[in-house]
């Protein structure tokens, strides 16, 4: 353990000094707490999950994201720091796991699958675990996504598969009879990567042929999740320091709570942020403007960012506080969640911010029994990418989410030149589309 | 990965103008049974780069698809039996997919090739 502590000092430290980012008091600052609670992390493999909760509201926020990804990227293939860190490590990390909660199918997939022509060739764009592949027996699928260890389970069922990114299909033009995108354009971080995924389904697919996509929408069925989501916004972008901040333990045990911060924050949620800012007084020392925002970032920092922790230079890359919230399908939490409700802000408040906000953080609960000691799961609590949570006993990681409001799947695809929106539905808090390719 | 999936595979890294066919390298092929599907096999064949599959069949070592073929042959049980065969009961379990025009090579392990780019190739 003492090992151990060294070297991912010793990593954060050249980690900084490559990036040459303030790093603050941070740099000197050795946190035993974070340690200590590896030791509860018993080794095995990895697992997962990911939930299929929606949120919503149907009005587009301008999206910080989109614009500074904008700037950082080169190409609109470059993958964002954002995603790589907040998409594609924690599906790597929590693929099993995830793969074990994912096997319901949709009705509304499960019926466009069934209505394709016997002998259709059906590409799934972001397979995951493959649950859609094979789904009608009388077709042939390929499916791709990127991550590996996801794309490995596929492979183990016998699937037709590869590790492929799907905003960059290495697909030759019309060879797929019709293809699908299900819950994947929701973890693409600029629009232009959005638009782009959609260029590459409607490239890869013969004229004429289908394509199913389906989205996490703002409009969530069952508002409580939203609360469980750390919603994202300028301010985090343009002001949060980074992990390097100034680390203060806090004593208090703390639940971190989801903060609708937005830009265009409603009243009500004030009283919710005072009445944090208020409970973290005197435990986090402001550095910001944004008092309420830096200190739960603080409070992010003391619970999910280790010494180790990487400095990201994008600036939508770390923000964020915790949120102690689990999966709507993890019955192992119910308990804890019941308990905390009383903590949080309450559904109905959260309404009116979750109206314009559409970039989250969505927490992933990683059991301790499937996190894997010295594997994924370790490293991503070295490099402050997970934090443990003893009281649910799980590594929670947080996967980045724009969810879609209404029509907004649409308007991305209203300047296509070579594809028609044939049809559009809502289902189980997903907007979607199927779209006709027509040259 | 299978056949009919190297048929549709081409290198998308920036700048190469025909990514296609991936030439292949072979460390070892699989070979599976798999039911009987016409539907699939004359859905596919008009979108098949034929001389791509026939040169991807030999290296995996078949070689009893004909040079040339047209969509009259679909008629024959025989040569339908030979597609099948090489679209879907050959499997390249380990080698390599090489970009025919920077030689770049996109692994294949455990059958599953990895075609993500490098930050400089997008």
């Amino acid at each position: 353990m003492v090992f151990c502590f060294l070297r991912s000092y010793r990593f954060t430290e050249a980690t900084w000094k490559a990036f040459s980012l303030p790093n603050f008091a941070f740099r000197g600052v050795c946190h035993p707490g974070i340690f200590k609670p590896m030791r509860g992390i018993k080794v095995k493999g990895l697992s997962s999950l990911r939930t299929l909760v929606s949120d919503g509201e149907s009005h587009v926020q301008p999206m910080p994201l989109v614009e500074e990804e904008k700037v950082s990227s080169s190409s609109v293939q470059s993958t964002p720091e954002i995603e790589k860190n907040y998409v594609h490590r924690v599906y790597d990390a929590i693929a099993p796991h995830f793969s074990s909660t994912r096997f319901a199918k949709w009705p509304k997939v499960a019926t466009f699958l069934n209505s394709l022509p016997s002998g259709s060739l059906v590409l799934d764009s972001g397979c995951g675990n493959g649950k859609y592949l094979g789904f009608n027996p009388d077709c042939t699928f390929v499916g791709c996504d990127i991550s590996g260890p996801l794309i490995k389970i596929c492979a183990d069922r016998g699937h037709e598969v590869l590790v492929a990114d799907a905003v960059n299909l290495p697909y030759r033009t019309g060879f797929g009879d019709a293809a699908i995108s299900i819950a994947v354009l929701h973890h693409l971080s600029t629009e232009n990567r959005r638009k782009r995924a959609i260029d590459e389904l409607v490239r890869a697919v013969k004229k004429g042929g289908l394509i199913l996509i389906t989205v996490w929408a703002v409009e969530q069925e069952d508002r409580s999740l939203v609360t469980k989501w750390t919603p994202l916004n300028q301010k985090y972008v343009d002001e949060w320091i980074g992990p390097g901040s100034p680390r203060t333990r806090s004593s208090s045990s703390i639940t971190l709570e989801s903060i609708p911060e937005t830009e265009n924050n409603s009243k009500e949620h004030e009283k919710d942020t005072e009445s944090l800012n208020h409970k973290f007084k005197g435990t986090v020392p402001s550095t910001s403007k944004d008092v309420s925002s830096v200190q739960n970032q603080q409070e992010y920092v003391d619970e999910w960012i280790g010494p180790g922790s990487p400095r990201i230079r994008s600036p939508s890359s770390i923000t964020l506080e915790s949120i102690p919230e689990t999966e709507n399908n993890s019955k192992e939490h119910e308990k804890d969640t019941e308990s905390l409700k009383g903590t949080m802000p309450s559904t109905s408040k959260d309404d009116s911010s979750a109206q314009n906000q559409q970039e989250y953080f969505v927490p992933w609960h990683l059991p301790y029994h499937r996190a894997e000691v010295g594997g994924a799961s370790a490293c991503a609590l070295e490099n402050g990418l997970a934090k443990k949570d003893d009281k649910k006993g799980a590594v929670v990681y947080n996967r980045y989410y724009h969810v879609f409001s209404e029509g907004e799947l649409e308007r991305l695809v209203s300047g296509m030149s070579n594809a028609v929106v044939v049809d559009r539905f809502f289902d189980k808090s997903n907007w979607c589309i199927i779209l006709q390719k027509t040259l | 990965m299978r056949l009919f999936t190297h048929n549709m595979l081409s290198s998308n890294i920036k700048g190469v103008a025909n990514g296609f066919p991936l030439r292949i390298e072979v460390d070892q092929v699989v070979e599976k049974q798999v039911d009987f599907h016409p539907d699939f096999l004359r859905n596919m064949f008009p979108k098949l780069e034929w001389k791509a599959l026939v040169d991807a069949a030999r290296t995996m070592g078949y070689t009893e698809l004909p040079e040339e073929a047209d969509s009259s042959m679909l008629e024959s049980e025989e040569f339908l039996r030979k597609l099948h065969h090489a679209l879907l009961e050959l499997h390249l379990e380990e080698g390599a997919l090489v970009c025919p025009e920077t030689g770049r090579k996109f692994p294949v392990n455990k059958g599953i090739p990895n075609m993500l780019l490098h930050e400089d190739e997008v």
